[in-house]
């Protein structure tokens, strides 16, 4: 065929033949690809079902290696199917459909995470802990008396149902932290700071936990709360003197009663003591009294039974023996007879002095 | 045979093209809405899974149908009570109209944009509408607390040492923080319901003194505590005192009792002497008188006295006759 065509038109030969070798390319592809089979048939060792079985056999191991999963104890996973949910697997090997048609999101339920407030950890220095407490902005809170308490405390979660915890709200994290530090400070809120600081410790994580439980829940969002727990709560820090003034005043007045007890205890027991010697002197001094009065009364009556048999002589014998007793032991005696007048001069002052009592009269 | 696996080929690699133009899968937290040309078209496609639509014609603009957040700038507010307070609000909310939501804001930072204008208005007209006591507080049970304190404190169940708090007025609430919260929401819900967004809550973060603000509070708090401890002090002082009175009390008392006891004591003994006195001597008073003043003169008159005496006197009677 193109020899004849050559062969007729003179001429033109040139750009026939051109057309003609155009449309031999055109042809090319069947002749080319039969000619590189050719080829390959001749040199290639391998047959061509041998290349369709590795080829298939690498197809199913992709297909094996993208439905294989493993879920790891602390993880449920969440299977979507082109983004649908459709179940939820618990921990061990499973298999999805292949080639992204389902896919796996694995979520750690079983861990119990902390979020930290007004502090966070840093990391650990030997064996204790070691804390960041620059968060003053997280920590400052404002009571109920307009006060203000420094509160730190910890929040522990669970992700209780990965589902929603996937699927309700973008960023769970975000959302815990904000509720909770706007429940805190609603319950501290509505406190006074000395109960803040104090007593009220117990009641305040209870009522902040239940709370932001009931939030989370009404937000759907698959989360457990496991405790919230308050850690440091202190005065800020330029009033925490006057509060320590407050506990040193209290350890004072109990310091003031109990050594007003001891002085108490002291005296009471003393003039106790003291009292019933008293008695028992008043006692002693009305026995003795009373003996004495008898004694006394025995020994005159026993007198007067004799004395009544010589009145007369008894009587003078006793004056002269008691006046015998009496003169006897003056130390100096003056005797002057009553005629005589106007003794005194004779005395002088310094003797006067030292007899204040002159002149008596038995 | 050869040609027609190549066609083949060809074929399924177009057909295959046009399945993954025309299918697109929507996750569990994605809504869609489709855009011809950029015009929206039908509804929004909220349903996860594989969806159809017409391919290289239609545009799938995917938008979140989670809950999300809204994190507004900590403001500077003055309550109507005129304390100035900074204000630290976040909001939770969620694209429920897909197809208003390009409309009117097109994407989430256009959104976020709307909520900074409107939540921080209605957050500032709120706050500044009420007292500072109504975002701090929730309810009025402080006020309950206080009182039942007075009342355990009247009836002497705790001590007043142990009572230090009751101090200064405390205001009650009329409205409370989540009350202004539910304001704040009701107010802004509406104005972002025109674009598409439901606001599915406000939280008040943080209230906190602003630091102007804050120095004169912790004087105020420091002169607080400073009242608080006089009053223990003076309290403590007070009991003090009690225990001494009482102590005195006692004392005088015991020391009194033992006092009347003694002298009644002394006073029957006394009495007793006397009758058996007055019993003996009732036989011959004047031998009584007689002897009792012999042995007075001899007890009453000490030896190595200096005597003056009269010679007339019956012992010295011989002594005159001379």
């Amino acid at each position: 065929m193109r020899q004849i065509r050559h062969r007729r038109v003179g001429d033109k030969k040139a750009t026939i033949c051109i057309m003609a070798e155009r449309w031999d390319d055109e042809e090319q592809p069947s002749s080319w690809s039969d000619e590189f089979r050719q080829r390959f048939e001749g040199r290639w060792p391998i047959p061509r079902q041998t290349v369709l079985g590795i080829l298939g056999g690498l197809l199913a191991f992709a297909g094996v290696v993208s439905s294989a999963y493993t879920v790891e104890p602390e993880q449920e996973a969440v299977i979507l199917r082109f983004g649908r949910y459709v179940s939820t697997e618990p921990p061990g090997l499973h298999f999805k459909l292949p080639f992204g048609i389902d896919s796996a999101i694995k979520v750690r339920t079983k861990v119990i995470l902390q979020e930290e407030f007004g502090f966070r950890t840093k990391g650990t220095e030997g064996t204790r802990s070691a804390y960041d407490e620059n968060f003053r902005q997280e920590s400052m809170t404002l009571t109920g008396d307009l006060n203000v308490a420094d509160v730190e405390w910890i929040l522990q979660y669970q992700i209780s149902d990965p589902q929603k915890y996937l699927f309700q709200a973008r960023n769970v994290l975000t959302n815990i932290r904000d509720i909770s530090q706007s429940i805190m400070r609603r319950v501290v809120g509505d406190r006074l700071v000395s109960d803040v600081l104090t007593v009220g410790r117990v009641e305040i994580t209870e009522e902040a936990q239940r709370l932001t439980q009931e939030v989370l829940d009404r937000y759907n969002m698959g989360i457990r709360i496991v405790t919230i727990k308050l850690q440091d709560v202190n005065p800020p820090e330029p009033v925490k003197p006057a509060f320590n003034d407050v506990n040193r005043a209290k350890q004072e007045q109990e310091q003031a009663i109990n050594q007003a007890e001891e002085q108490y205890n002291k005296i009471i027991p003393e003039s106790e003591g003291k009292a019933e010697q008293t008695i028992q002197d008043a006692e002693g001094y009305a026995t003795s009294l009373i003996n004495r009065a008898r004694g006394d009364a025995g020994r005159f009556t026993a007198m007067l039974q004799t004395y009544r048999s010589a009145p007369g002589a008894t009587r003078t014998r006793l004056y002269l023996e008691a006046m015998e007793e009496l003169y006897g032991r003056f130390k100096e005696l003056t005797l002057i007879d009553p005629s005589i007048k106007g003794v005194l001069p004779i005395f002088g002052a310094p003797a006067l002095k030292e007899s204040p009592a002159p002149g008596g009269h038995p | 045979m050869t040609p027609r696996i190549n066609a083949g080929m060809t074929l399924a690699a177009v057909g295959m093209m046009l399945v993954m133009a025309s299918v697109y899968r929507l996750p569990e937290w994605e809504q869609a809405v489709i855009t011809q040309f950029g015009r929206p078209v039908g509804s929004a496609v909220t349903a996860a899974g594989l969806h159809l639509k017409v391919p290289f014609v239609q545009r799938v603009r995917r938008i979140d149908k989670r809950i999300l957040n809204w994190d507004g700038y900590p403001n500077q507010i003055p309550t109507k009570d005129k304390k100035y307070i900074e204000v630290d609000t976040t909001a939770r909310w969620r694209i429920v109209d897909p197809l208003l939501f390009i409309q009117t804001v097109q994407t989430e930072d256009g959104a976020r944009r709307r909520l900074d204008g409107i939540l921080d208005a209605i957050t500032r007209d709120t706050i500044s509408n009420h007292n500072l006591v109504e975002a701090v507080r929730n309810t009025n049970a402080i006020l309950d607390q206080i009182k039942t304190r007075a009342e355990k404190l009247k009836k002497g169940e705790i001590s007043p040492g142990d009572d230090e708090e009751i101090t200064g007025e405390i205001e009650p609430v009329h409205v409370g923080r989540e009350a202004l919260s539910a304001i704040i929401i009701k107010r802004a819900a509406v104005e972002l319901k025109q674009f598409g967004i439901e606001l599915i809550d406000v939280q008040l973060r943080r209230i906190a003194y602003e630091s102007s603000v804050e120095a004169k509070v912790y004087d105020r708090m420091t002169s607080e505590r400073q009242r608080i401890a006089q009053r223990i002090r003076s309290v403590g002082q007070g009991e003090r005192a009690k225990i001494q009175g009482k102590t005195n009390r006692d004392l005088l008392k015991i020391q009194s009792e033992a006092y009347r006891k003694a002298q009644s004591i002394k006073g029957a003994a006394d009495a007793e002497a006397i009758a058996i006195y007055a019993r003996a001597v009732s036989g011959d008073p004047q031998f009584y008188e007689f002897i009792r003043t012999l042995e007075a003169y001899k007890k009453a008159i000490p030896a190595d006295t200096r005597m003056i005496l009269s010679t007339d006197n019956k012992f010295l009677d011989l002594l005159r006759q001379k």
